[in-house]
C-alpha cells in the first residue's frame, strides 16, 4: 500500500537538475511500440483477457489508491502527503479527456512499468512502477484491456499537486531512476519450482509487497527488490505504521506461521497470530483476500523462503505468564485490565482468530514502535472479507487515554507475556497522535467497476 | 411497499407537545371542578367532543388501579419510567391518600388514553421535571378517591355509615368493634361504584409515605437483571431487524450493489429499502447487523423539490464553521427579556467586558440503544413496543402512518434505559416508524434495534450554544448593564415547528430572567437555524446557558474586582430564598472559599459556584477543582436545591447525583462534532461520557422553602458546568469560555 | 456447539464468532445481559467466564466452548452475588437500571476475587459506563460489601 507514501525527492533534483534534460524527458521503448499505434484504448481484448486484467488489477490493489471513498472507481484524486506538499492519484478510467482512454497500449506499459505518463512526464513513484516492471507482458496487456473495456469512463479532471515549483518539476525523476529502477520483467529462476517462481513473481510483481515491508533507502528508494538482498521484505517503518518483517523472523517477521497460515491471512484477514490493520487491512480489503488459493499459497510458499536474521529478531519469544506479583500492579497493567483485557484477555492471548493476541505479536515485538501506538490511539478501519465486515473492531483509544496513558499500558504490553520490546515513551505517542487520525468505523468497501 | 412507506408523517399537533419545559406557566395552575361518574368504557377512550362526556384525567379509579385478593395494588402510571422514580413517587402519593403501603404496589406504564392526561388536567408527557408538580394534588386526589370508594364498600357490606369507619394502610376499620376489612376483600364491589366528588386531602401533617425516602419499587429488579425494556421485549413469532441509515439526513437508497449476496446471508429473511435507510429482517438481531452493514448501497442526495419534517444535510456541514457563523452572525434580534435602558447604561459605564461563550452540540447517549417492536394483528389492530416519554403523540402518529385510528393502535411503554429528552416524537430519529413498515412488509412482528453507530448518526442533538454577551459596571465594579446575544435555535420551535418570530425560550431560558438586579437588561435571540436534527436534552436549554451565563458572570466579577460569591449574594439581597439557598451551598461545603489555595494533599486547588432557576426549583453548586497528569480533577461538588417540596428525599437526592454527573460529563468531555455533514463519533470510543473514576463525592442538600413544587430530575445540571469551569479559571489565572474543558490547555497563566 | 451457562448445558448453532452477548439474548432468551455499545466501551454486557469478569459483546462464543459463563440470572444462586444485590437495595443503587446487570456482574466478580478490596482496587475494578451517573452509589454499594 503506498496511500500518502512520502515522495522526497527534493534534494536530488537540484542536484541532478542540470543534467541533459533530452534523456530525461523522452518516452522509454514498449515492446507494444507497434502492437497498439492504430487504435489507443478500442482494445479488441477477448473476455478471458478482460477477466484476467481485473484479476491482475486486484494483484496490483490499483483501486486503493486511485479511488476514494465515496469516489468513482479509479476516478483517482487520493491524497498522499509528502513533507513537500500533497500529489493526489490520477484518474486511470478509460476517459479520454481526464482519463486514460487515449493512451495506446504502449503507452500505458510505459506508465506502468515505467513511470512515465503519456505525454512524457514522470510519475513519482508513489506508483510502485520499480514493482510493477516485473510484470509480464501478458499481464499488463491484460490489464490494459481490463482498464479500457470494464472500466467505467469516468470525467474527472486530475489535480495538481500542492508540491510548489521548482520542487514540482518531474524530470528529474528519470535520473532517480538510474540507480533505482531495474526496468526488466520477472526473470524465473529455474533451480527452484514454479510455484516458488508465482510467488516471487506476485509478491515482487504487481504485489509490491516492498512498498511498505522494504526498508528505503536514503532517495526512498526500496532498499531492494527481490530475494537478493537480506534487507528484503526485512520491515520498514512507513507513514506511522511499521510494516513488520516477511521473512522468516520468529519474532518479528513470519517465522512462526506455516504457509498455511499465511494463506489464511490474505484470504480471510485473519490466523491465530493476528488480524490485518492498518496499511495490510486497505489491502486485503481491496486485494489479497481476492486473489486464488493458487496464487495466495504461491506468496507464502515464497515468503516463507526468505531467511530470517537472527541478529535483528533477537531471542525467539515464547509465552511467559505473569510472575505472581508482589506489590499493585504497574499504571501500565491497570489501564490494560480496564481498556485491553476485555477483548485481548488478561493473559495476552486474544480470542482465536477474532482478536488478535498481543503476546508474541510481531508488531509488539518489534523495535520500532509506531504500529502499536497508532492502532491504540487510532483503532482499526473494518475488515471487510467476502463483502462481511467483521464482528470485532479496535476502537480508537485517542479520546480515552493520555499520551503518558497510552505510554504506560504500551509499556506494559511490550513487557509482558515474554515480549521484551523496549518501552514506549509519552513523547513518541505525542508525535504520533499530532500526525494521524482515527481509522474510520464505517464500512468502506472500494468497488472496481 | 405499501403507503406505509410514505414519509409524510404530518405536522406536529402542537396542543399535545410540551407547551413549556419551563417554568411559567405551571406555577399556580389551578385544578378545576371534576366531572364525574361516567362508566368506564371496554377499550381505551379518546376525549373526543361529541363523544359523550369527557373525560376528567385523573379520576377514574378503574382505570389506575387494581388491588388484588392479597392486598397489593397494581398502578398504572400515566408518566414513564426511565430511572427518575417516577413510579414510587406515584405509589407513594396515590398510596398516601389511599391508605396502602407503597411497598404493596407493583407500578406499570398506563397506555394511551384520556384518562392519562393527568399534566395540569390536559396533556401526558414525561419531561420537563414535570411528572409531579403537575399531577401531584391530581394524583393524591386519585388515591383519596379510591380510599372513598373502598370505604364505601365496607360501609355497604356491614351496614354501617361511613363515618363509623376509618381506614389503617391496607384495610377499612370498622371503629367501634375493630372488625377488619382487607382491601383485597372489598376491592371488586368497590371498584363497581360510581367516582364520588367530594372528598378531601390529607393534611400533610399527616402524611405517613410523602416526604419519606420510601425505598425505589424497581430497584430489585434492576439489581438482577429482571427488569425489561423495549430492547428485552419478544413476542411470539417475531424477526428481528438492523437498519443502515444514510450518512447524512437527506440522502436516500438508490442502488445495492450486493442485495442478492446479502439476502442469502445465513438467517436473512429479507432486505427492505426504508426512507433514508436500508433494513435487514432476520431470524437473530446479531444476523441482520451483519448482513445490513455489508450492505453496499448508494445513496443519492435529497431532492432539493420535496418537503421534509426535518432539515437535510448538506455534504459539506462542519459543526466547527457552524460555530464561526453564529458568532458572526447579526440578523435581527427578537427580544426575549427587557429591563431599564442598556444602551443608556452602558454608555455610562466606567467599564464594560464583552465576551464570546460557546457549548458544543451534545448528544443524549442514553445507554439503551432505540428500539421498537410492531406486531399488526389480525382484527386490524397494532401494538407496539416503544420507548416513548409521550404515549399518546406516538399512538397517534403510529395511527396516521398506518392508516389506522387511534384507538387500534396499543402503544406499550417500557421501561427506559435512560432518556433525557432522547424519546420524545422526533421525525427521523424514531425507530418505531421503521418497526412498523417492516412489520407490514414481512407479514410477522418485527423487532428492531439500532445499533450503537446508528443513534449516535441519528440522536436529536442538545443544540450548539453561543452567546455574545456585554456587561456595563459601574464605577465600584458593579454591573450596571448587561446585553446577551444568543444567536441560534432551541428545541422547542423546533421540534413543534413554531416561526421563529419571537424568541424560542428553550433557547434563552437560564440567561433570560435570571434573578440577579442587574438594573438595565437585554436577552436576544438571533434566529439561525441549524441543519441538525436538535432536541431536548436533560434540562433543555439551561444545561448549555447555565454555563455560558454563570461563567460570564464570573468574569463580569472578576472585570469588577469584585468576589464572584459576594457579587451574587448582592445581587440577590431582598430575594430570602436565593440568600438561603446561596449561603445554604456555600455552609454545605465548610465555607465559601474561591482560591487557588493548597490542599492538605499538597494539590493547588480552586472553586467555583453557580446558580440556576430551571424547573421550577432553585439551585446552587459548588466545585472544586485541580489539575493533575494534566487533567482536571474534580474532589467535591456540593449542591443546594430547594424545589419547594420534595415527595421523596431519597429520589431527589439521586435525581441532583445523577444530573450533576450528566453536568460533569459536559463539562468535560462531551461534544459531538460534525464535519463534512457527519459526526464524527459513533460509538462511546469516540464520544466519551463520564467515567466512574472522574465522578466526585456530591454532596446534596435539599431544601424545602415551602415555594409551589418544582422539578427534581434536570435542575441538578446547570450548574456544575459554570461551577467547574469558574473553578478552572480561577485556578489557571485565565478565563476559559468554551466546552468541553478537555480541549482547553491546563497550563497556568501567570495573568 | 457445547453452552455451559449458569450450570446448565445448551446445544447452540451459531456462527462461531457470533458475540457471546447475543448468542445469551438471542438464542437462549436471558435478556438481563444487556447490549450498550457492542465494542468493550461500557460494560452493560459484563458476565463472568469461569469466575472472572468478561464483556460478552468482545467475546465470541467459540471462545468459551469448555468455560462456565455465569449471567445475571443466576446472580442470586451465589453467596457473595446475593450481598451484592443486597448492597445494591440498600445503597437505592440503579436509576434507569440499564447499566446495572453489568456494574452488579463486575462487583461480583471482584469481591469473589477479593473478598476485601481498598477505595483504589475498587476504583481500578468498577470501570463500566453508567450514563445515570449512579457512581457514588455503586461505589459505596461494593465498599459496604467489602466491610461486612
Ligand atoms: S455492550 Fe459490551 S461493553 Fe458495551
Ligand atoms: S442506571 Fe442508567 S445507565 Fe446506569
Amino acid at each position: 500500500m503506498l496511500k500518502r507514501l512520502i515522495a522526497v525527492f527534493a534534494a536530488a533534483i537540484v542536484v541532478i537538475a542540470a543534467a541533459g534534460a533530452w534523456w530525461a524527458t523522452r518516452v522509454p521503448a514498449s515492446p507494444f511500440d507497434r502492437a497498439s499505434q492504430a487504435s489507443p484504448g478500442a482494445t479488441e481484448a477477448p473476455e478471458a483477457t478482460v477477466a484476467r486484467g481485473a484479476y491482475v488489477a486486484r494483484q496490483a490493489d490499483c483501486v486503493a489508491c486511485h479511488t476514494t471513498e465515496g469516489g468513482a472507481s479509479f476516478a483517482g484524486g487520493l491524497a498522499m502527503g509528502t513533507p513537500i506538499g500533497a500529489i493526489y492519484t490520477t484518474n486511470i478510467t478509460p476517459d479520454r479527456e481526464t482519463g486514460i482512454g487515449s493512451y495506446s497500449l504502449a503507452e500505458f506499459d510505459n506508465a506502468v512499468r515505467r513511470g512515465v505518463a503519456r505525454d512524457g512526464h514522470r510519475l513519482y513513484p508513489a506508483m510502485p512502477y520499480p514493482s510493477y516492471a516485473k510484470m509480464t507482458d501478458e499481464d499488463v496487456q491484460a490489464l490494459y484491456g481490463y482498464f479500457m473495456k470494464r472500466v467505467t469512463p469516468v470525467r474527472q479532471e486530475n489535480r495538481a499537486s500542492d508540491i510548489p515549483w521548482p520542487l514540482n518539476m518531474r524530470w528529474p525523476l528519470a535520473f532517480w531512476n538510474i540507480p533505482f529502477y531495474d526496468g526488466h520483467p520477472y526473470v524465473a529462476d529455474t533451480s527452484r519450482s514454479a510455484q516458488w517462481n508465482r510467488g516471487a513473481y506476485l509478491v515482487q510483481g504487481a504485489g509490491h509487497c516492498g512498498s511498505c515491508h522494504t526498508p528505503r533507502g536514503l532517495a526512498m528508494q526500496e532498499r531492494a527488490l527481490d530475494q537478493g538482498s537480506a534487507a528484503y521484505l526485512s520491515g520498514a517503518l512507513l507513514d506511522g505504521w511499521y510494516a513488520p518483517s516477511l521473512r522468516n523472523d520468529p519474532n518479528t517477521g513470519l517465522g512462526r506461521w506455516s504457509e498455511s497460515e499465511i494463506v489464511s491471512y490474505l484470504r480471510t484477514g485473519r490466523n491465530v497470530h493476528g488480524v490485518v490493520f492498518g496499511s495490510m487491512l486497505e489491502a486485503f480489503n481491496n486485494s489479497t483476500q481476492h486473489l486464488s488459493e493458487e496464487d495466495l499459497g504461491a506468496m507464502a510458499h515464497y515468503l516463507k523462503s526468505l531467511p530470517g536474521d537472527p541478529e535483528r529478531d533477537g531471542k525467539p519469544w515464547s509465552y511467559q505468564a505473569a510472575p505472581a506479583r508482589t506489590g499493585s500492579p504497574s499504571n501500565g497493567e491497570k489501564i490494560y485490565a480496564a481498556r485491553c483485557a476485555y477483548c485481548h484477555g488478561v493473559d495476552g492471548r486474544g480470542r482465536g482468530q477474532w482478536i488478535s493476541p498481543l503476546a508474541g505479536a510481531s508488531s509488539v515485538l518489534s523495535k520500532e514502535n509506531a504500529s502499536t501506538i497508532n492502532i491504540t490511539l487510532n483503532g482499526s478501519g473494518r475488515v471487510v472479507q467476502a463483502g462481511t465486515p467483521d464482528s470485532y473492531r479496535m476502537p480508537p483509544l485517542r479520546q480515552l487515554l493520555s499520551d503518558g496513558e497510552i505510554a504506560d499500558v504500551l509499556t506494559y504490553v511490550r513487557g509482558a507475556w515474554g515480549n521484551g520490546a523496549p518501552a514506549v515513551t509519552p513523547e513518541d505517542v505525542a508525535k504520533l497522535r499530532r500526525t494521524t487520525n482515527p481509522s474510520s468505523d464505517e464500512v468502506i468497501i472500494l468497488q472496481m467497476r | 411497499m405499501n403507503s406505509l412507506a410514505s414519509t409524510d408523517l404530518g405536522p406536529h399537533d402542537l396542543s399535545e407537545t410540551p407547551i413549556n419545559l419551563s417554568r411559567r406557566g405551571f406555577l399556580g395552575a389551578s385544578f378545576g371542578a371534576f366531572v364525574l361518574g361516567v362508566a368506564l368504557p371496554a377499550g381505551p377512550a379518546r376525549a373526543q367532543a361529541g363523544a359523550g362526556p369527557a373525560i376528567d384525567p385523573g379520576t377514574r379509579v378503574p382505570a389506575f388501579l387494581e388491588i388484588r385478593p392479597d392486598g397489593s395494588v397494581l398502578l398504572q402510571s400515566p408518566f414513564i419510567e426511565g430511572g427518575q422514580g417516577i413510579f414510587t413517587a406515584m405509589a407513594q402519593i396515590v398510596g398516601e391518600e389511599m391508605d396502602a403501603d407503597p411497598s404493596r404496589f407493583s407500578v406499570v406504564a398506563a397506555p394511551p388514553g384520556p384518562d392519562y392526561l393527568v399534566v395540569n388536567g390536559k396533556l401526558r408527557i414525561t419531561g420537563g421535571s414535570m411528572s409531579v408538580r403537575t399531577s401531584y394534588e391530581r394524583m393524591r386526589r386519585l388515591g383519596a378517591i379510591a380510599r372513598r370508594m373502598l370505604l364505601q364498600a365496607a360501609a355497604d357490606r356491614l351496614g354501617v355509615p361511613l363515618a363509623d369507619l376509618r381506614t389503617e394502610p391496607g384495610k377499612v376499620v370498622h371503629i367501634a368493634s375493630g372488625r377488619e376489612l382487607a382491601y383485597g376483600e372489598l376491592a371488586p364491589a368497590a371498584m363497581t361504584l360510581s367516582v364520588p366528588t367530594d372528598v378531601p386531602l390529607k393534611s400533610p401533617a399527616d402524611f405517613r409515605w410523602i416526604g419519606k425516602s420510601v425505598p425505589r419499587l424497581d430497584v430489585a429488579d434492576k439489581s438482577t437483571g429482571r427488569a425489561t425494556y423495549s430492547i428485552d421485549v419478544a413476542v411470539d413469532g417475531m424477526l428481528l431487524a438492523a437498519v443502515q441509515h444514510a450518512p447524512r439526513l437527506g440522502c436516500e437508497p438508490a442502488a445495492l450493489l450486493n442485495e442478492a449476496q446479502v439476502g442469502a446471508m445465513r438467517g436473512v429473511h429479507s432486505v427492505h429499502r426504508l426512507p433514508g435507510a436500508v433494513a435487514v429482517v432476520a431470524d437473530r438481531w446479531w444476523r441482520a447487523r451483519k448482513a445490513v452493514e455489508a450492505l453496499q448501497v448508494e445513496w443519492k442526495e435529497a431532492d432539493p423539490f420535496v418537503q421534509r419534517p426535518f432539515p437535510v444535510m448538506p455534504a459539506d456541514f462542519s459543526s466547527a464553521a457552524l460555530k464561526d457563523k453564529l458568532i458572526a452572525s447579526h440578523g435581527k434580534a427578537l427580544d426575549a427579556e427587557v429591563v431599564g435602558d442598556v444602551g443608556g447604561a452602558m454608555g455610562k459605564a466606567a467599564k464594560v467586558v464583552e465576551a464570546v461563550y460557546d457549548a458544543p452540540f451534545i448528544a443524549h447517549a442514553q445507554l439503551e440503544p432505540p428500539a421498537a417492536t410492531a406486531r399488526f394483528n389480525a382484527d386490524g389492530t397494532l401494538d407496539l413496543w416503544v420507548p416513548n416519554q409521550a404515549p399518546e403523540i406516538f399512538q397517534r402518529n403510529a395511527a396516521k402512518l398506518a392508516g389506522l385510528e387511534p384507538e387500534q393502535v396499543r402503544v406499550h411503554s417500557p421501561m427506559l434505559g435512560g432518556f433525557f429528552g432522547r424519546h420524545f416524537y422526533y421525525e427521523a430519529s424514531l425507530a418505531f416508524p421503521q418497526a412498523m413498515q417492516l412489520a407490514k412488509a414481512v407479514g410477522r412482528p418485527v423487532k428492531l434495534i439500532w445499533s450503537r453507530e446508528e443513534e449516535f448518526l441519528r440522536d436529536t442533538l442538545r443544540p450548539m450554544g453561543v452567546v455574545r454577551f456585554k456587561a456595563g459596571l459601574d464605577a465600584r465594579g458593579k454591573p450596571v448593564a448587561l446585553e446577551a446575544e444568543v444567536p441560534g435555535e432551541g428545541p422547542r420551535f423546533r421540534v413543534n415547528k413554531v416561526p421563529l418570530d419571537k424568541p424560542d425560550p428553550t433557547a434563552v431560558e437560564g440567561i433570560a430572567e435570571k434573578p440577579y438586579a442587574i438594573p438595565n437588561r437585554r436577552i436576544s435571540q438571533i434566529p439561525v437555524p441549524y441543519p441538525v436534527m436538535i432536541g431536548f436534552w436533560r434540562s433543555v436549554g439551561h444545561s448549555m446557558n447555565g454555563f455560558l451565563y454563570e461563567t460570564f458572570f464570573d468574569e463580569m466579577a472578576d472585570a469588577g474586582q469584585q468576589d464572584p460569591f459576594a457579587l451574587r449574594l448582592e445581587l440577590l439581597a431582598g430575594n430570602a430564598r436565593l440568600t438561603a439557598l446561596l449561603k445554604s451551598v456555600a455552609d454545605l461545603s465548610g465555607g465559601w472559599r474561591r482560591g487557588p489555595y493548597t490542599a492538605a494533599d499538597g494539590s493547588r486547588r480552586a472553586r467555583g459556584i453557580a446558580m440556576a432557576s430551571p424547573f421550577g426549583s432553585e439551585v446552587a453548586t459548588i466545585a472544586e477543582v485541580s489539575v493533575s497528569k494534566n487533567t482536571i480533577v474534580l474532589h467535591d461538588i456540593w449542591v443546594a436545591i430547594d424545589p419547594g417540596h420534595v415527595v421523596n428525599p431519597a429520589i431527589v437526592e439521586a435525581q441532583v447525583r445523577s444530573a450533576v454527573g450528566n453536568g460533569l460529563s459536559t463539562a468535560l468531555l462531551e461534544e459531538v462534532v460534525y464535519e463534512h455533514g457527519r459526526p464524527k463519533a459513533r460509538n462511546y470510543d469516540q464520544y466519551p461520557i463520564l467515567p466512574p473514576d472522574r465522578m466526585p463525592p456530591v454532596h446534596v442538600r435539599i431544601i424545602e422553602s415551602g415555594a409551589p413544587m418544582g422539578g427534581v430530575g434536570e435542575p441538578g445540571v446547570p450548574g456544575v458546568p459554570p461551577a467547574v469551569a469558574n473553578a478552572l479559571s480561577t485556578l489557571l489565572g485565565r478565563r476559559i469560555r468554551s466546552l468541553p474543558l478537555s480541549k482547553a490547555p491546563l497550563t497556568a497563566s501567570a495573568s | 456447539m457445547e453452552l455451559r451457562i449458569n450450570g446448565m448445558t445448551h446445544q447452540i448453532d451459531v456462527e462461531p464468532e457470533t458475540p457471546l452477548l447475543w448468542v445469551i439474548r438471542e438464542e437462549l432468551g436471558m435478556t438481563g445481559t444487556k447490549y450498550g455499545c457492542g465494542l468493550a466501551q461500557c460494560g452493560a454486557c459484563t458476565v463472568m467466564i469461569d469466575g472472572r469478569v468478561a464483556r460478552s459483546c468482545v467475546t465470541p462464543v467459540e471462545s468459551v466452548a469448555g468455560a462456565e459463563v455465569t449471567t445475571i440470572e443466576a446472580v442470586e444462586t451465589d453467596p457473595v452475588g446475593r450481598k451484592v444485590v443486597a448492597a445494591w437495595i440498600d445503597n437505592q443503587v440503579p436509576q434507569c437500571g440499564y447499566c446495572q446487570s453489568g456494574q452488579v456482574m463486575a462487583a461480583v466478580a471482584l469481591l469473589k476475587e477479593n473478598p476485601s478490596p481498598g477505595e483504589s482496587e475498587i476504583t481500578e475494578a468498577m470501570v463500566n459506563l453508567c450514563r445515570c451517573a449512579t457512581y457514588n452509589a455503586i461505589h459505596a454499594a461494593v465498599r459496604q460489601v467489602a466491610k461486612a
